[in-house]
């Protein structure tokens, strides 16, 4: 498991969106979605930043080191 | 499994089933004036599975074909540079034995072997880092 700890699912499913319409909204596939819900993969810097941009927060509350 | 995944493990068992088909005929000692229109016969097998193949996945995966995001393009460059080291490798391999007396024919099979090869173990590592990365 990868040591950034991302709360991607929780916002998700707050605004009742699959894994699939997240993907299409930020140009990746509901694999990669996926894999950064279950810490199997982290993205980009700018796609960190897009997935914020979208959730309408800052980055550091989507994404974060885990101690 | 998406439909990527999909495409690339139809892509590795065509492969490998079609030309270790073809391999077997031309160890098995195939005339060379039949090895041409048997590889003929090899290549067309594989464009109509690879058509016939790629529909059936269209058609039944509940995913969209969408061009690879991030994640994909990373595991799809990290494949490549495997696949690159064995070209390198099995190209020097397939030259080297015209220097020990193989015929044309020999060594021309002895390069696509290495082609084929390069390409089954591409998919291989693509599948394989795709599975562990979700």
């Amino acid at each position: 498991m990868l040591p950034i700890v991302n709360t991607v699912r929780e916002q998700r499913e707050a605004r009742g969106m699959t894994q699939s319409e997240l993907g299409a909204e930020i140009a990746m596939t509901r694999q990669t979605i996926a894999a950064i819900e279950q810490r199997r993969y982290s993205p980009s810097l700018e796609s960190a930043f897009r997935l914020a941009r979208f959730f309408n927060m800052g980055i550091e509350h989507l994404f974060r080191w885990d101690e | 499994m998406s439909i990527r995944y999909k495409s690339a493990l139809l892509t590795l068992i065509s492969l490998a089933v079609i030309y270790t088909y073809y391999f077997a005929r031309i160890a098995a000692g195939v005339p060379a004036e039949d090895a041409i229109g048997l590889l003929i016969e090899v290549v067309i097998t594989i464009v109509i599975v690879q058509i016939v193949g790629h529909a059936l996945i269209a058609g039944t995966s509940s995913d969209r074909y969408a061009p690879m995001d991030e994640r994909e393009r990373a595991i799809d460059r990290r494949a490549t540079a495997v696949g690159y080291y064995l070209l390198i490798a099995s190209t020097l391999a397939a030259s080297a034995i015209l220097h020990m007396g193989s015929g044309k024919a020999q060594t021309a099979n002895a390069i696509l072997l290495a082609v084929v090869l390069t390409e089954c173990v591409r998919q291989a590592v693509f599948l394989s880092l795709h599975h562990r990365a979700g």
